[in-house]
């Protein structure tokens, strides 16, 4: 097995095409267990993490931008990135893995229950996918097809996510819940984005995704219709709490049933909601 | 100054072997390296039944690395363990296949990995027979035989008084069903042996293990060679609770057997999900109480009929069935009692020995029902208890009468003196809140499961140090601290210059397993014994050369001391040195035999236990009526242990067991679908995490134990049935609902509140 | 592959196999054996160890890695005088060690939480061992001893 690290993308990008049966390799914490349990057997790693381009958090006059090798720490503490985003990134695995693990590395793994997705989804990112031969932004809504699966072609790369500055303007947040406190996966994650109008607190724009729910992570687009034009106050968050579930398409499996995932589903966007108002003082969710 | 106050035992010390684990230089099994060494990993079945057509070794054997396949054939002697009769467990398979998780070959080679993939290429042919998922279906009809004598392991009734009469006139009548889940051990080393040939004819197994003694019996046999041949080393083990008996025995004899045949180290270390689904889980079970009071909430008559799924063999089955039996009608002193326990066989994972071993079981069905009948009788839970509590001179299920060390309504008392903790101001009617309770008892010793002997040795040097042997196993717990301190205080030598060693089958005595809460109650006596042995024949020294009578003499800080004179002393190390040249014995060997169990085995009355540990536990909740979390707002774990010998260590035992009964009542359950476990990983599994504990307060009732070191009784196991059954109880009163079925998840929560089950805090609309 | 690496201070060149596991490259070939293998999946801490400060699980950690990188384990925590750790101080005295198998990876979080925050919350302490399993102590003599070693330091500080 050979163990290529290419410091730059083109670099990676030639030496995938030599060895088109290497794997890349970011933080490697998921597939690594892939490889030792004999699930996956790439003849050779390309070790994307030392490629400073891709390690990179700036801002350019439009865009906020994240290399897809910025880890989980990097990302959970940074101060510029929506809290959506960082507070997925602050609970993804233990602090072992997310020392370790990558934004591009949760996005191509593509795993419904990924905590970075939903905040990715609310944001609007966009993901830069880099050939040889070309290079290709895809929406993250387009970008996840089913468990597993994304639309990552073979010989790409996914270089950056990077989402529009006025994303920086409104307020978000993130809820999750697993079998336990510490180091779990979720078994359903929540990520909102919204602004309020400044006297009424009516919700001007709202963005809602959720994880887990679905064979990919899923807006909830008929839920943010409902909502847009109100205010939060108990007798909406009621209401979310109340249909938020009808609007998923879970699964039973070994860590959650489909019952439980529907019935926590709303009250997971409401703490999601909160997580993103509260910061600024603007929860106006009564005592809920 | 008499030197009689105690100096040593009852203060805080630190753990006596703490430093090497602190630094990582402990070496557990699988830490050690030898030339040569190979790696074995078994193949399992993969399905819950069937028959095994028969193994093809060959493609197994062309993979780089193999060095070898055993199956069942290979092994020299009977292919059979197990703890206890029925001893009906085969090593590797022979014909039936009774559990998915069943070793059917074992690969030896000279990584690993190689040894990973050949047993992953090894041809091995099973034909599917229908499991038997369920204790119903094996009690059933005509149901299949899982072993030759039929389904059922071992069942046994105690009888007292007349149960089925006094509940027909008890003007006050319960009855419930309660069921429990599996739960797996999850210590943090899996299970690790290395087996050594020796040039002698002899073979050392090093083991990370409980029962160092069972392992070499049970090797030998399957060996065919006399005991004496077989040395097994516990290494330091890390965490048993219980598990680390049979499976021990199983990848010792595979890995002996292996290293025989190779003329090579070979060593066994269990990967994650071969523990969880190879190795011993907690038993499943099925409770049905009726329980008969008065209208003052005296209890007058508990039926009791237990149903624990065994899985695929007995292990510790039958001990298991015992325990539950005793202990089912709880700490009370009920006239009438009626139980029956029975193990059944199924085609799961087989259960065996957990800390608790049957009491965490019952004690949640027994203390559900008392809040069951507290809320019937209009009555404060804890009240009934109080009411119904054994107290000293009182008979026990079994009839057996304790003088003294009976400290239940002590520990009540402590509880009812500790005010509520005050419910947080919360405007939002997003939380619910109860307290639970729970009231326990839990055999100290062997009790009925055998008769209690521990052998241990104290050596003194010439340098006035000790040197502390028995068979009974440090797993954690820190008995080798209490034992050193034992010894220290006897000898009246600081607590730094004892050293209990590791066990090591050729050196110490067997002390039988290091199970039953008996360490300290049991083990401790032979070391104390043992001590005052040898601190007769110092004294005797001492005397001659204080030139007085050795009654006029005491030991402290290493000196001997004169009585009438404290300043006339002489250093110990100087006794020491002059007794062994002259011939004064420095060493001995003392026994502790517990007063044996005497009862009518087909009624169970007589004496059990040589004492029992008494705890009552308090638990405060809130519950996230949104999604069913639940943070424990505070928890009180009161027993009474006779007498403290460690508070550190004792802290421990408590905080460590509630966490294991906390997992188990909250969160941990084996998922399994047509026989086949799903979860066996720390992922989906879920053990509690730092962030999942909760703040038990250790509360202490000291009623001395005339059978223990300075009144002592064991506290391992107690925590655990206590915090379970107390949970259950908390988020009973919460919701309003009760909860007959352990683990109460976060879903089951969320479950009954939406489904309108909960009266307090239900989803109207839901 | 050839890697160079500094572990426990000291300079490393090893010849690895690329995806071998750091894990295997600390307990078998440097025989830092302390470096314990609980699960081999990250689920529960005990192969914990720092790689420029930051706590990794060595056991998803290809060996090819660590080229380059600052490698601490349990064994270097040590003084070179011998004497202990802060926090192996602590978890001795407060009776934070059990049976121990956790203890390594327990102690190499807590020192990069140290590191990073020296007065913690016990929030914080939870938050940096929530990736680390102990099944016997329970947890709150851990959070326990991290708090003393934290105040030890501190007064170390103060005091030197």
């Amino acid at each position: 097995m050979y163990y290529c690290i290419p410091r730059t993308v083109n670099e990676a990008l030639q030496t995938v095409a030599e060895h088109p049966a290497g794997a890349f390799i970011a933080g490697g914490t998921d597939l690594m267990i892939l490889i030792s349990e004999g699930l996956k057997k790439p003849d050779g790693l390309i070790d994307l993490s030392r490629i400073e381009d891709l390690r990179a958090i700036r801002k350019d006059e439009k865009f906020l931008i994240l290399g897809s090798a910025v880890t989980m720490r990097q990302l959970a503490r940074h101060e510029d990135i929506p809290l959506c985003l960082r507070m997925g990134a602050s609970q993804v695995g233990s602090p072992q893995i997310r020392s370790v693990a990558t934004l591009g590395g949760n996005i191509c793994n593509a795993s419904p229950c990924g905590d970075t997705l939903p905040g990715l989804l609310v944001l609007d990112a966009e993901f830069l996918l880099k050939s040889l031969k070309e290079e290709r932004r895809v929406k993250a809504k387009d970008f996840f097809l089913s468990p597993k699966k994304t639309a990552l072609r073979t010989g790409e790369i996914l270089v950056e996510v990077r989402f529009p500055l006025i994303k920086l303007t409104g307020s978000s947040g993130f809820a999750k819940i697993g079998q336990r406190r510490g180091q779990v996966i979720s078994q359903v994650n929540a990520a909102v984005w919204c602004t309020l109008e400044k006297e009424s607190g009516v919700l001007s724009d709202l963005r809602i995704a959720a994880g887990s729910v679905a064979p990919v992570p899923l807006e909830l687009t008929a839920l943010e219709e409902k909502l847009l034009g109100k205010v939060l106050d108990d007798e909406t968050i009621e209401g979310v709490r109340q249909v938020a579930g009808e609007l998923i398409a879970p699964i039973t499996d070994v860590r959650a049933t489909e019952e439980y995932r529907r019935a926590v589903m709303g009250s997971l966007i409401v703490d999601a909601l909160r997580s993103a108002l509260e910061a600024s003082g603007r929860w106006k969710g009564g005592n809920k | 100054m008499t030197g009689k106050e105690l100096r040593i035992v009852g203060r805080r010390v630190r753990k006596v072997d703490g430093i090497e684990l602190v630094t990582g230089q402990a070496k557990f099994t699988a830490d050690m390296k030898l030339p040569g060494m190979l790696y074995g990993f078994a193949r399992r079945a993969g399905q819950p039944a069937g028959k095994l057509e028969g193994v093809k070794k060959d493609e197994a054997l062309k993979i780089p690395g193999v060095v070898d396949v055993l199956t069942a054939e290979d092994l020299p002697g009977p292919n059979l363990i197990g703890v206890l009769p029925p001893f009906d467990q085969p090593v590797l398979a022979t014909g039936d296949i009774r559990y998915a998780g069943e070793s059917v070959a074992f690969v030896v080679a000279e990584t690993r990995e190689a040894a990973k993939r050949g047993a992953a290429a090894l041809d091995v042919r099973i034909t599917e027979v229908p499991p038997i998922l369920t204790v119903d279906e094996a009690l059933g009809d005509g149901a299949r035989k899982i072993h030759e004598n039929g389904n059922i392991t071992f069942s046994r009734k105690l009888i007292k008084g007349d149960a089925d009469k006094a509940l027909a006139e008890a003007p006050v009548v319960v009855e419930n069903t309660y069921e429990t889940s599996f739960q797996d051990h999850a210590y943090l080393e899996p299970e690790t042996d290395l087996a050594v040939p020796g040039g002698d004819g002899r073979i050392t197994v090093y083991a990370s293990c409980q029962s160092p003694f069972h392992l070499r019996g049970l090797i030998a046999a399957n060996l065919s060679v006399p005991a004496g041949r077989v040395k097994v080393v516990q290494s330091n083990t890390g965490g048993s609770f219980g598990g680390k008996d049979d499976v021990a025995v199983e990848i010792g004899i595979l890995a002996a057997a292996a290293a025989l045949r190779t003329g090579r180290p070979v060593l066994v270390a269990h990967e994650r999900g071969e523990s969880m689904v190879g190795s011993n889980l907690r038993h499943a079970s099925r409770i049905t109480i009726t329980t008969g009071a008065t209208k003052e909430g005296k209890i007058v008559a508990r039926k009791i009929k237990i149903i624990l799924d065994g899985g695929a063999y007995a292990s510790e089955s039958p001990f298991v069935v015992m325990k539950a039996l005793i202990h089912a009608a709880g700490p009370y002193l009920i006239p009438h009692v009626f139980v029956e326990s029975t193990a059944v066989y199924t085609n799961k994972t087989y259960a065996g020995a957990f800390r608790g071993f049957g009491v965490p079981q019952v004690t949640f069905a027994s203390e559900s029902q008392m809040d069951e009948l507290a809320a019937k009788l209009g009555m404060n839970p804890l009240t009934l208890r109080k009411i119904n509590a054994l107290r000293p001179g009182d008979a026990t299920a079994t009839g057996q009468v304790f003088k003294q060390s009976v400290g239940l309504l002590q520990a009540i008392e402590i509880l009812e003196k500790e005010r509520l903790p005050e419910k947080p101001e919360d405007p939002s009617d997003r939380y619910l809140y109860g307290t639970g309770h729970s009231c326990m008892l839990q055999g100290i010793s062997n009790g009925a499961e055998g008769v209690d002997v521990v052998g241990a040795t104290v050596q003194v040097s010439q340098d006035g140090s000790a040197l502390v042997g028995l068979g009974l196993t440090e797993l954690g717990q820190g008995s080798r601290t209490v034992y050193a301190q034992i010894a220290a205080e006897e000898l009246g030598i600081p607590l730094e210059t004892v050293t209990v060693r590791q066990v090591d089958t050729d050196s110490v005595h067997d002390s039988g397993p290091t199970v039953a809460s008996r360490s300290t109650t049991v083990g401790g006596m032979a070391v104390l014994k043992a001590a005052r042995e040898v601190k007769e024949s110092l004294l005797d020294m001492a005397a001659l050369m204080l030139q007085t009578d050795k009654k006029e003499i005491y030991f402290q800080d290493g000196f001997a001391i004169l009585s009438k004179n404290p300043d006339a002393r002489i250093p110990l190390r100087e006794v020491a040195t002059a007794a062994y040249w002259t011939g004064h014995p420095l060493m001995h060997l003392a026994f502790s035999k517990a007063p044996e169990a005497k009862y009518d085995h087909d009624t169970h009355q007589g004496s059990i236990y040589i004492a029992y540990n008494f705890g009552a536990h308090r638990m405060s909740i809130r519950i996230d009526r949104w999604t069913g979390e639940v943070r424990v707002l505070e928890h009180l774990a009161a027993h009474d242990v006779g007498k403290v010998i460690n508070p550190v260590g004792l802290e421990g035992q408590v905080e460590g067991g509630s966490l294991i009964g906390y997992g188990y009542a909250h969160m941990e359950k084996i998922e399994e679908s047509r026989g086949i476990i799903r979860n066996a990983n720390f992922a989906d599994y879920a053990v509690p995490s730092i962030k999942d504990r909760i703040p038990t307060r250790t509360l202490v009732v000291e009623e001395a134990n005339p059978t223990g070191p300075y009144g002592a009784k064991g506290v391992g196991e107690p925590p655990v049935a206590a915090t379970a059954a107390c949970f259950a109880n908390a988020v009973s009163d919460a919701l309003g609902v009760r909860f007959t079925r352990l683990p109460v998840t976060r879903q089951d929560i969320l479950r009954a509140l939406q489904s309108g089950a909960a009266t307090h805090g239900g989803d109207k609309n839901g | 592959m050839k890697i160079s690496f500094r572990c426990n201070g000291k300079p490393m060149q090893l010849e690895i196999s690329p995806e071998t596991r750091a894990l295997d490259v600390l307990r078998d070939t440097l025989g830092l054996t302390g470096v314990k293998e609980g699960c081999g999946k990250g689920e529960c801490g005990a192969c914990t160890v720092l790689v420029d400060g930051l706590p990794v699980s060595s056991c998803l950690l290809p060996a090819a890695k660590l080229e380059g990188t600052e490698v601490l384990t349990i064994e270097g925590l040590r003084k070179p005088d011998g004497s202990l750790h802060p926090l192996q101080q602590a978890f001795l005295d407060e009776g934070a060690v059990q049976c121990g198998f956790c203890t390594p990876g327990m102690i190499m979080s807590a020192k990069a939480l140290l590191d990073e925050t020296p007065r913690p919350q016990v929030e914080d302490i939870e938050e940096a061992l929530s990736g680390n399993i102990c099944r016997c102590t329970g947890y709150g003599k851990i959070v326990q001893a991290v708090m003393r070693a934290a105040e030890k330091s501190e007064e170390g500080r103060h005091d030197g």
